[in-house]
């Protein structure tokens, strides 16, 4: 048999990138690449969330689930999750909590002891390791001076009192979403827009006009100068026909063609602030590398070599 | 208003709408006077009809009931008496050890009280014996208590604020309206019934024409029915076992001249033609004078036909001096109606026109309850009295004032209200199920309760008439809010405008009546009473006299009524067709207040509307300035009412406030009702009240028995103007999905969803079920001990778990199963009293409650609350929470009566997402939508897109798009737009499995949903190997008892066309209630096995010789027992097989 292979070399640029958001092109690859990608930064990109609340006191109007729900969705700095175990693999521990390698302790005492209410946010859970504490989204939004007190878990009435343990753990958003690193997770195959220029030059500026504005996105204009239709944002296109159907009333089909390129894609990644985006990108390359690894190393692979062929041999590095 | 809520997020378009306003306009706009309905129900409130009813009857009603019987005096003595002079309902209080203390309603939901007020009287008796009299008074003596409607004018909660509310334990949302007896809140609903007092003109079973009239006044309550057979007129009265002539009792009552009753009956030949049979029948029996035709009578009735023709015969008529001669001209108006509906058939009236209904509501069926009662207690206190007197006691100062303060009236009517059994006696009134418990399932559930109309036919009754929605209903009752099954149609609700009246003083109207120019029945001869050019004038069904100029009369009357010279709920109907002029102020009418019209042209102007929302005008100014005025269902006949302003013809005489309230309260919490198919309404009107969401602000101080609440409800955002008055938008009750309209992983067919389980996860559709576990301590038995709780022993570590040293479970211990939550213990001896040291070392046993719930569900004890019950046992409850995420086969439904059970739950990955990273919280199958027509759940996803883009809540209001209480679709299309979205609302989408695209355009925005209460938690249920009933040995029924799945009588069916023999023996005997018995081969009997003897016996026979073993299933061996014990003797017959 013909050794062919199929291998690609794609290619990312980065187009945008702050703390919780990034946005990127991916060439040179397909469909499934670009969606495991995203399926992975979505499910299984591990983080640590808080799983185990030990309630001591709690006098507050929400009950003993409501709160440890809320606090379980509160997104914590992840960055060494990559490297944390989790509780069920640990060999150091039960899995209750009071090892450093899979969990991290916080506390959260509460009293209310004016007439105002008292918030109690995110910020008045006191972690026991530093590099796993609540996201502080005034430092992500560059934005110190503003009093956002962050994540809002119960308020508290005079005389009401909160007083609560806490175990993060590492885990992914496949078991729960409260372990999902990202918010917004998506992708959209590029346009690739064709102006039949000879068509559009013979269009009056009524007609070029109504073509214009047929688009609910602005993805064309008119050059002020050359008076032509142009392209001036081929990603704001939402692939909604409706510039198509609009020559087509005007019976000018094939004026316009517009195409979605196979092989590119345009990611946009907004994360919960638990992992930075452009980790989180990372992240899920390397995730995705172990699973591709553990599916080469199994032994299923091998024995279904004879039925996979050379893509067998492809996935083994071939 | 509607204008200004536009102009929130776009000013362009604000602009736009202006300079096109002011373009167009020639003229001036319509005034909005949508305003008004808040204002309204902020002065009438939801549940005013209650309210007013029950105010009438503590105001003026229980006094007029102590009027009329104020007296009690001795038979004996005559000259002892107690005299009532003044009654009045007291502030709610509660007696504890002889202390008394204010009542909150609260207080008593938690403790199991009911929340009454003293009936408090003042009186005026004579004290002591034959010489030495004196002439006593006392004030503010009790002689009962009354339960309180909340919110009434007797309850403290009345005129209250929000904090005031809140510090009684309240929620300010809750109208109020019910009761609270024994600890449940009961509402007394609205009863609808035939009018009483007005004639009907009807066909009875045989198809013969009938005129019928119920009489009820104070004194009595009869029917009379005129019916015509065969071309003779008849009476038909219950007291009277066979239908007379009518002409005998007519003679009967004085009119001896043939003469004189055709020109009683009009001068028409046609109707002196029809009466012609009747006057030669009379003619045949040889009746021509009164005494004759009593005679006649008497003979039917034993002597007792005078008082029979004066009492109970057309009872609404007031007889003076035994002057008959009204009830001869009642007769005769009778009479010429059934004559008019022979001639022309449209005079027959209709039993369900709304016109001839009446409500009767809490105030008049407890003033029946307490007139009862107050008359028995009367009798009883006589009874007393004379007894006192007679036994000649020592004590010649016996107090007869001490005599009255006896329980009757509080337990008549506390019983009456918790049973629901209206069982009077007195007024031959024997309903049940009047009373029903307001289920706090949700809070509009609850605000439902107190809109429902109960009719007063047995529903079983298969005539499409009474169901069938009346024209006249419209803006009265809801066209939209009956349930299904066998109480369509018959059961409604209110609209969200309607008032029912009270009754209003007559006394007045009358003379009022005379002075504009009636001219008194006593004073017209027969003949003159239906001159052309004149016509009847009928006051609450009794006939006043004529008139001659009806409109300028009815017109003096109405002017008077806009004036407020005479109650604004007074109606005044002028009937062409009849010729009668109609004035009503009884109550039980329906009416609802509309905007007053000269030629066309609306009294209520801009300004109006402008002081209005300054504050510096209210509702009832409107009324008094005669802008606005209500009008009852007749009087709706006599006005041309316009739907909006700007569709006035010169004829217009009223204009609607506003088209949405046609609806009611359920069914306004509909976005665009008028888009979808009318049963989708119907089914939503009967969903919304099972959805889960917040019942009240106090919904967690609350003890319910039951209760389902929803984590994180939301308000719609798609909203109409009803949801924004009743207050749905801060007790919601259900949540903003984004849904997407596509079919998707084939778990989704018959209306099943599929749901995003990362949605889950963040808590949507997250709810708490909190049940009631309590157990009463009995303080003390006969034996003078009284049951303990003791401090967990240790005997059972793991089931005393979550006992506190007190005995009880501590609040926040999560309960398993089994679980110990009150360790009690009872005495071992009851009975007879024991001395002190007895008790001292009685002995205990355990009586120990524990939780019984289903394997595997972890509940955690909410609350425990202790109190004292009326006998002054202790009464223990604690709450158990559980809180449970959507799981398979939960139910959900969007406000269109689209009902779907969760079919699966998938991955976020794994769902369809769109460019922007929209991800769906559910996806719903598009083929929910071609047969079920509900379009406007589709101009609600696209109205909810438009409404989280650009920040705004828009708007669905039933009818609502003219006057911009409804945005347009083309509106929303705009705004969806502006936002990037395709004018659609359809989304490119890829899947999120491949990340191909998908190769339609998917319809997807947020959609309110709900979650039902029918959650499978509750309903799953299985079982191998269970209990069994004793006496038949077969396995249990219901998943409550662990019971069976039965193989019924079309699943057997099944299985014998099928041919599986041995299947059925199995599932019918083997797996049910299989059996050994001995049978006598000789004489057929059962015999039985001697254990001892080792063999089988036939006790027929006295002997074991013939005896086979088979088996048989234990019901069958059952009944041929039971047939022996009847003496017959059914007999085995057995062959090889």
């Amino acid at each position: 048999m013909e050794e062919r292979s199929y291998q690609r070399k794609p290619v990312v640029k980065i187009r945008e990138m702050k703390d919780d958001y990034m946005k990127f092109e991916l060439r040179n690859t397909d469909a499934s690449v670009a969606n495991a990608l995203r399926r992975v930064m979505i499910a299984e990109v591990p983080t640590v969330a808080i799983d185990l609340v030990e309630i001591e006191v709690n006098s507050s109007v929400l009950n003993d689930e409501f709160i440890a729900h809320r606090l379980g969705l509160i997104p914590l700095t992840s960055e060494r999750a990559m490297s944390m175990r989790f509780s069920r693999d640990c060999d150091a521990c039960d899995g209750d909590g009071q090892c450093e390698y899979c969990s991290v302790e916080f506390h959260l005492r509460a009293k209310c002891v004016v007439d105002q209410t008292l918030d109690v946010t995110s910020k008045d859970l006191l972690s026991s390791d530093h590099t796993v504490v609540p996201v502080d989204f005034n430092e992500i939004a560059g934005d110190e001076t503003s009093e956002q007190k962050g994540v809002m878990i119960v308020k508290l009435r005079r005389g009401q009192e909160l007083r609560l343990r806490a175990i993060a753990r590492k885990g992914i958003g496949k078991d729960h979403a409260k372990w999902s690193p990202a918010a917004t997770v998506t992708f959209m195959y590029e346009p690739e827009i064709n102006i039949n220029e000879d068509m559009m030059a013979r269009l009056s500026l009524e007609d070029k006009q109504s073509i214009v504005e047929s688009s609910p996105t602005k993805v064309f204009d008119i050059d002020p100068t050359t008076q032509q239709v142009v392209v001036v944002d081929a990603e704001a296109y939402t692939y909604d026909d409706e510039v198509i159907k609009k020559l087509e009333s005007m019976g000018k089909t094939g004026l316009i063609d517009i195409k979605a390129k196979e092989d590119s894609f345009i990611f946009t990644v907004e994360t919960t602030g638990a992992v930075k985006a452009s980790q989180l990108v990372l992240n899920a390359i390397e995730i995705l590398k172990q699973k591709l690894d553990a599916v080469r190393l199994s032994d299923d692979t091998v024995e279904a070599d004879d039925q996979f062929g050379e893509l067998g041999a492809h996935m083994r590095g071939g | 208003m509607g204008a200004e809520s536009l102009a929130g997020g776009e000013p362009s378009t604000v602009e736009q709408l202006i300079d096109r306003q002011k373009l167009a306009a020639p003229i001036k706009t319509a005034v909005d006077k949508f305003q008004l309905v808040p204002e309204f129900l902020k002065v009438r409130g939801l549940v005013k009809q209650h309210l007013d009813s029950f105010n009438y009857f503590v105001n003026i009603g229980i006094k007029k009931i102590v009027r009329a019987n104020d007296r009690i005096a001795s038979t004996v003595d005559p000259s002892i008496y107690i005299r009532f002079k003044d009654v009045r309902i007291g502030t709610p209080t509660v007696v504890v050890d002889g202390v008394s203390d204010k009542l909150a309603p609260h207080t008593c939901r938690l403790s199991d009280m009911t929340y009454t007020a003293p009936i408090l009287v003042d009186i005026e008796y004579i004290q002591g014996s034959n010489d030495q009299k004196y002439r006593r008074e006392k004030r503010d003596i009790s002689i009962g208590r009354m339960p309180v409607m909340l919110r009434s004018q007797c309850c403290v909660l009345y005129g209250k604020d929000e904090a005031e509310l809140a510090k009684l334990g309240e929620c300010p949302l809750d109208p109020g309206g019910y009761f609270v007896v024994k600890g449940t809140e009961k509402v007394i609903l609205i009863q609808e019934q035939l009018s009483k007092n007005r004639i009907i003109i009807d066909t009875d079973k045989k198809g013969n024409l009938t005129a019928s009239v119920m009489s009820s006044t104070e004194a009595t309550k009869s029917k009379t029915v005129i019916v015509m057979e065969k071309g003779k007129m008849y009476l038909s009265l219950n007291q009277f076992t066979t239908k007379i002539p009518i002409m005998v009792v007519m003679k009967a009552m004085g009119i001896e001249s043939d003469q004189e009753v055709v020109q009683m009956l009009g001068r028409d030949p046609r109707y002196s033609a029809l009466l012609l049979p009747s006057l030669e029948e009379c003619a045949s029996l040889d009746i021509f004078t009164q005494e004759k035709a009593l005679k006649y009578l008497d003979n039917k009735k034993d002597g007792r036909a005078l008082s029979i023709l004066r009492d109970i015969f057309l009872a609404n008529v007031p007889v003076h001096n035994n002057n008959l001669r009204p009830k001869c001209i009642y007769v005769a108006v009778m009479l010429r109606r059934m004559m008019e509906a022979i001639l022309n058939k449209d005079a027959m009236d209709d039993k369900d026109y709304v016109g001839n209904k009446r409500l009767e509501l809490s105030g008049q069926l407890i003033s029946l309850l307490f007139e009862d009662l107050f008359k028995t207690m009367i009798t009883e206190v006589e009874r007393q009295i004379d007894y006192g007197l007679t036994k000649k006691v020592r004590s010649s100062q016996s107090d007869p004032s001490q005599y009255l303060l006896r329980d009757s009236i509080s337990n008549g009517l506390e019983r009456a209200l918790s049973t629901g059994n209206w069982d009077v006696k007195r007024f031959r009134m024997n309903r049940k199920g009047v009373t029903q418990v307001l289920a706090r399932l949700s809070f509009i559930g609850s605000l439902g309760y107190l809109t429902k109309i109960m009719p007063q036919f047995e529903k079983s009754r298969k005539v499409s008439g009474p169901r069938a929605l009346q024209p006249s209903q419209w803006g009265m009752l809801c066209p939209c809010d009956t349930p299904e099954g066998e109480a369509c149609g018959l059961v409604k609700n209110l609209a969200l405008m309607t008032h029912v009246t009270t009754d209003e003083e007559d006394g007045p109207l009358i003379s009022l009546c005379y002075c504009l120019g009636v001219e008194d029945l006593e004073l017209l001869s027969g003949e003159e009473l239906h001159t052309p050019n004149s016509f009847l004038v009928m006051f609450n069904g009794l006939i006043l006299g004529k008139h001659r100029r009806p409109q300028h009369f009815a017109h003096a009357m109405r002017k008077l009524r806009r004036a407020c010279k005479i109650g604004e709920f007074v109606s005044i109907f002028v009937n062409e067709k009849q010729r009668v002029v109609y004035i009503a102020s009884d109550g039980g009418r329906v009416c609802r207040p509309l905007v007053i019209a000269d030629k066309g042209i609306s009294r209520v102007k801009e300004h109006h509307m402008k002081e209005l929302l300054d504050g510096v005008r209210t509702f009832d100014d409107f009324l008094r300035e005669g802008l606005i005025e209500y009008l009852d269902v007749n009087e709706e006949n006599n006005a041309l009412i316009s739907l909006y302003e700007g569709e006035t013809t010169p004829e217009t005489t009223h204009i609607e406030i506003e088209p949405f309230t046609i609806l009611g309260v359920i069914a306004g919490l509909i976005p665009y009702p008028h888009h979808n198919q009318s049963p989708r309404n119907t089914y939503q009107c009967a969903m919304g009240k099972q959805a889960m969401g917040n019942i009240a602000y106090n919904q967690l101080c609350r003890m319910d028995t039951l209760l389902y609440l929803l984590v994180y409800p939301q308000r719609p955002l798609l909203t109409t103007r009803t949801i924004e008055l009743v207050g749905y938008d801060k007790l919601g009750a259900g949540q903003n999905a984004t849904v997407a309209v596509m079919s998707y992983s084939g778990y989704d067919i018959e209306d099943a969803i599929v749901m995003n389980k990362s949605s889950l996860d963040r808590g949507f559709g997250r709810c708490i079920v909190m049940k009631k576990a309590s157990c009463i301590m009995n303080r003390r038995y006969d034996s003078g001990a009284s049951d303990r709780i003791v401090r967990p022993r240790g005997l059972d570590k793991d089931r005393e778990r979550i006992l506190d040293v007190d005995g009880l479970a501590a609040p926040g211990q999560i309960i398993r199963p089994n679980d110990i939550y009150i360790n009690k213990e009872s005495p071992t001896e009851t009975r007879d009293h024991k001395s002190a040291e007895a008790l001292a070392d009685m002995k205990y046993r355990p009586s120990m409650q524990s939780h019984k719930g289903p394997e595997g569900e972890s509940c955690v004890v909410d609350r425990v609350a202790l109190s004292t019950d009326k006998n002054n046992n202790m009464c223990i409850k604690l709450i158990i929470r559980h809180t449970r995420r959507p799981e398979l086969g939960d139910k959900f439904s969007s406000r269109h009566g689209q009902k779907g059970v969760c079919g699966t739950i998938i991955q976020q990955e794994d769902f369809p997402f769109s460019e922007r990273g929209i991800c769906p919280d559910l996806i719903m199958n598009p083929h929910g939508f071609p047969s079920r027509m509900t379009v406007g759940k589709m101009i609600e996803l696209l109205g909810s897109k438009a409404g989280v883009s650009c920040g705004r809540f828009h708007y669905g209001s039933a009818f609502g798009e003219p006057s911009g209480h409804a945005d347009k679709v083309d509106a929303i299309s705009e705004t969806l737009v502006r936002h990037g979205f395709s004018y659609n609302g359809k989304d490119m989408i890829y899947s999120g499995i491949t990340g191909c695209p998908l190769q339609a355009y998917i319809f997807m925005g947020p959609i309110y949903y709900q979650k039902l209460k029918h959650m499978v938690l509750d309903k799953m249920h299985a079982r191998g190997m269970g209990p069994r009933v004793m006496l038949t040995r077969q396995p249990t029924e219901g998943r409550a008892r662990n019971g069976g799945l039965r193989v019924g009588e079309m699943e057997r069916d099944c299985l014998i066309a099928y041919g599986a023999s041995m299947l059925i023996f199995e599932r019918l005997m083997l797996s049910s209630d299989p059996f050994e018995v001995q049978v006598c081969e000789a004489c057929g009997l059962l015999g039985y096995y001697n254990h001892k003897l080792r063999s089988a016996f036939c006790s027929t026979c006295k002997n074991g010789d013939n005896i086979a073993t088979m088996k048989l299933p234990y019901a069958c061996k059952l009944l041929i027992q039971e047939l022996q014990s009847m003496n017959i003797v059914p007999r085995l017959k057995l062959q090889e097989a």
